[in-house]
């Protein structure tokens, strides 16, 4: 494995920020294909970085059986000092660098940053794949989500990752200024991978996607092998329209009687909403229909109109 | 007229209220202006009560000089999370509201917000964005555009605000871009810095505004006073944009204001060390032109840009060796 630096900057009392890329090179001269794995956009999503160690800990070992037909680029921690701090924002600028891909007005840190990381992404990949924990509220069940645009091209892919979940959804603007979206656009093809909760690693869900991410080298030719080196469970492939989201209706504490992974039924408690001053139930948060729970919330204190859950549903929502 | 247009639950206490502030009778053309999508954008919101203070004073009769025509609406605060958390962004979310527009009624706190202002500025036929400079940094007063047409001209030239900058699209989720997808004239006024209130700024921003808005009739001036000066205001591209990076890291002892004019070679602070003392840099403008931006919060990166300037390119007539009407001094 070659480290590399792609991009060095001197802070003003500490150590420099630094970008780190593990190379992992093809013993053949021409790479069968170059796949990079990214983690840490977002410094509060840590099970991204435990599956890098523990890719880069296999990889490591497939090296030594000159494995690699392909080239493998880890970029583990590309936020470096949102990362050290645990927050989702580099805290110095509060800037979401995944909001900072494409075309930005004013120069910044942030924005050079995303600039250098895409370019360099650019030229060292034929295929990415974006590794992404929730937010502070919601527990994801481990799944990737696909713009409507890029379906044909990155389903397949996807299949091959272990995930229980393909969610492919319709664009939304918001998403023109994110590294997969930009990767996409750019004709790379790049899986974002949404799994379990910020802050927290949860090792089921990231051994689960190492099986997934080993099985999508082999399987593209990157990794050389007879043997399957995972076996992996095909997931299901939800269409937009097929997708339930179940709101709250007042503001309150939502204290939930379920965990994601599960198959409800139509009218099955999920949780109740509380009013914690008044001991008052609001709301009884049943399921409107039948399907998989693969988003719930996990973070009691809800707004009105918060998402306290997601289904995945066999008929159209 | 101040009116509250949404009541959004919250857990713990009362609801939170999203107001807003009109003027005048419907049937006319309508100013918005909208104010604190940031939370620590001070500025914009003081300039939005001093304008509340204005026309409640021109509607009352309080105010000899002007008559109101037309119809404005002002939403002060926005982003009312975030300002009551003392902070740019509301904590819980972590979310940049400019970044939840057209919003959603059925959604989450910002989503809603966004979608009450979004919904009540919709018919609007001019639209004003108050604000500060990004985090870090201080902006002298000056108008934000996307597109350069002949209405946004007249909007700019109406303002007489003397610097206009064109900036690349925005984020198409932001307040600015869904006002002039939906065909409202539509410009951003910056000045000052977040988390300070620079009243000197906004006096320049809230004269600009009056000046507009007497410009095109929304108010009339009865004193019937001819101003002593119409300020032409500069156009600049992109391309005009000049940013002068730190090569080292440490503490910036700034030496120019903003809003100055600056010549290349010329210096506008110093980088030193902070366990040291010593100087490790001299930052220079590395052109000509108007300092629109500059560093303001002393402890930079290295690579960070420490200012901003605006340049402009000889009119051909500049090169002419003879006096010409236009290029003359």
């Amino acid at each position: 494995m070659l480290s590399q630096c792609i991009f060095s900057v001197e802070t003003p009392v500490g150590p420099p920020v630094e970008i780190i890329r593990h190379t992992f090179a093809s013993n053949l001269p021409k790479p069968v294909k170059r796949v990079s794995l990214v983690a840490g956009l977002h410094g509060d999503e840590l099970e991204g970085l435990y599956i890098c160690h523990r890719l880069i800990e296999t990889l490591k070992n497939l090296e030594e059986q000159n494995a690699f037909k392909g080239e493998v680029h880890i970029y583990p921690a590309v936020n470096p000092q949102a990362l050290e701090t645990g927050t989702r924002l580099w805290p110095f600028f509060s800037v979401d660098i995944n909001r900072t891909f494409g075309q930005t007005n004013t120069p910044s840190l942030p924005s050079e940053i995303s600039k250098i990381l895409l370019e360099d992404l650019k030229s060292n990949s034929d295929l990415a794949v974006d590794i992404h924990s929730s937010n502070l509220h919601l527990m994801e069940l481990p799944q990737i989500r696909i713009i409507k645009d890029f379906e044909k091209k990155l389903v397949p892919l996807a299949k091959f990752c272990n995930v229980d979940l393909i969610w492919v959804h319709p664009h939304a603007e918001i998403f023109e200024s994110t590294l997969g979206y930009s990767l996409n656009q750019a004709k790379i093809p790049t899986l974002v991978i949404e799994t379990g909760i910020c802050l927290r690693i949860n090792k089921n869900y990231c051994e689960q996607i190492v099986l997934g991410i080993l099985n999508l080298l082999q399987q593209t030719g990157t990794l050389d092998g007879d043997e399957p080196l995972a076996n992996v469970t095909p997931p299901k492939v939800v269409q937009p329209g097929y997708v339930t989201m179940i709101q709250a209706k007042n503001a309150g504490l939502f204290v939930k009687q379920t965990e994601v992974g599960q198959i409800v039924t139509e009218g099955e408690k999920i949780g109740d909403l509380i009013d914690p001053v008044e001991g008052k139930v609001l709301e009884e948060i049943r399921s409107p229909c039948s399907g998989l729970l693969f988003t719930l919330r996990e973070h009691p204190l809800t707004s009105k109109g918060a998402p306290l859950a997601r289904i995945a549903t066999e008929e159209p929502a | 007229m101040k009116e509250k247009v949404l009541s959004v639950p919250t857990a713990f206490g009362a609801p939170l209220e999203l107001y807003k502030n009109s003027w005048g009778k419907s049937g006319h053309e309508i100013l918005s202006i909208v104010s604190g999508l940031q939370g620590d954008h001070l500025n914009g919101m003081y300039l939005s009560s001093r304008l509340s203070q204005f026309l409640d004073s021109v509607v009352e009769g309080i105010d000899p000089n002007y008559t109101l025509k037309g119809q404005v609406i002002s939403f002060p605060v926005a982003n009312l999370n975030a300002i009551q958390s003392g902070s740019r962004l509301w904590p819980y979310d972590g979310m940049d509201m400019d970044l939840a527009f057209p919003g959603n009624p059925e959604g989450e706190t910002s989503e809603a917000l966004a979608s009450a202002i979004y919904t009540h500025t919709a018919d609007s036929y001019w639209g004003i964005i108050l604000q500060s400079a990004s985090p870090h940094y201080e902006d002298a007063p000056h108008i934000q555009v996307t597109k350069l047409d002949g209405r946004i001209k007249k909007l700019a030239r109406d303002l007489q605000i003397d610097t206009v900058r064109k900036l690349n699209e925005t984020s198409k989720v932001s307040l600015f871009h869904q006002w002039y997808a939906h065909d409202i004239i539509t410009v951003t006024l910056s000045a000052g810095s977040p988390r300070t209130l620079n009243v000197q700024q906004c006096e320049a921003l809230f004269q600009g505004i009056v000046n507009f808005m007497v410009a095109e009739k929304i108010l009339k001036d009865k004193r019937k006073i001819k101003p002593e000066e119409n300020i032409k205001p500069r156009f600049y591209q992109p391309g005009d944009e000049v940013a002068v990076l730190a090569g080292t890291a440490g503490m910036f002892l700034k030496e120019v204001k903003v809003g100055t004019a600056v010549q290349a070679g010329q210096k506008i602070g110093e980088i030193r060390d902070i366990y040291s003392g010593k100087r490790r840099e001299e930052i220079t403008a590395t052109a000509n032109g108007f300092l629109v931006t500059l560093r303001q919060y002393p402890i930079v990166y290295e690579k960070e840009p420490i200012a901003i300037i605006l340049t402009t390119k000889k009119s051909w007539r500049e090169y002419l060796p003879w006096p010409t009407r236009r290029g003359a001094n």
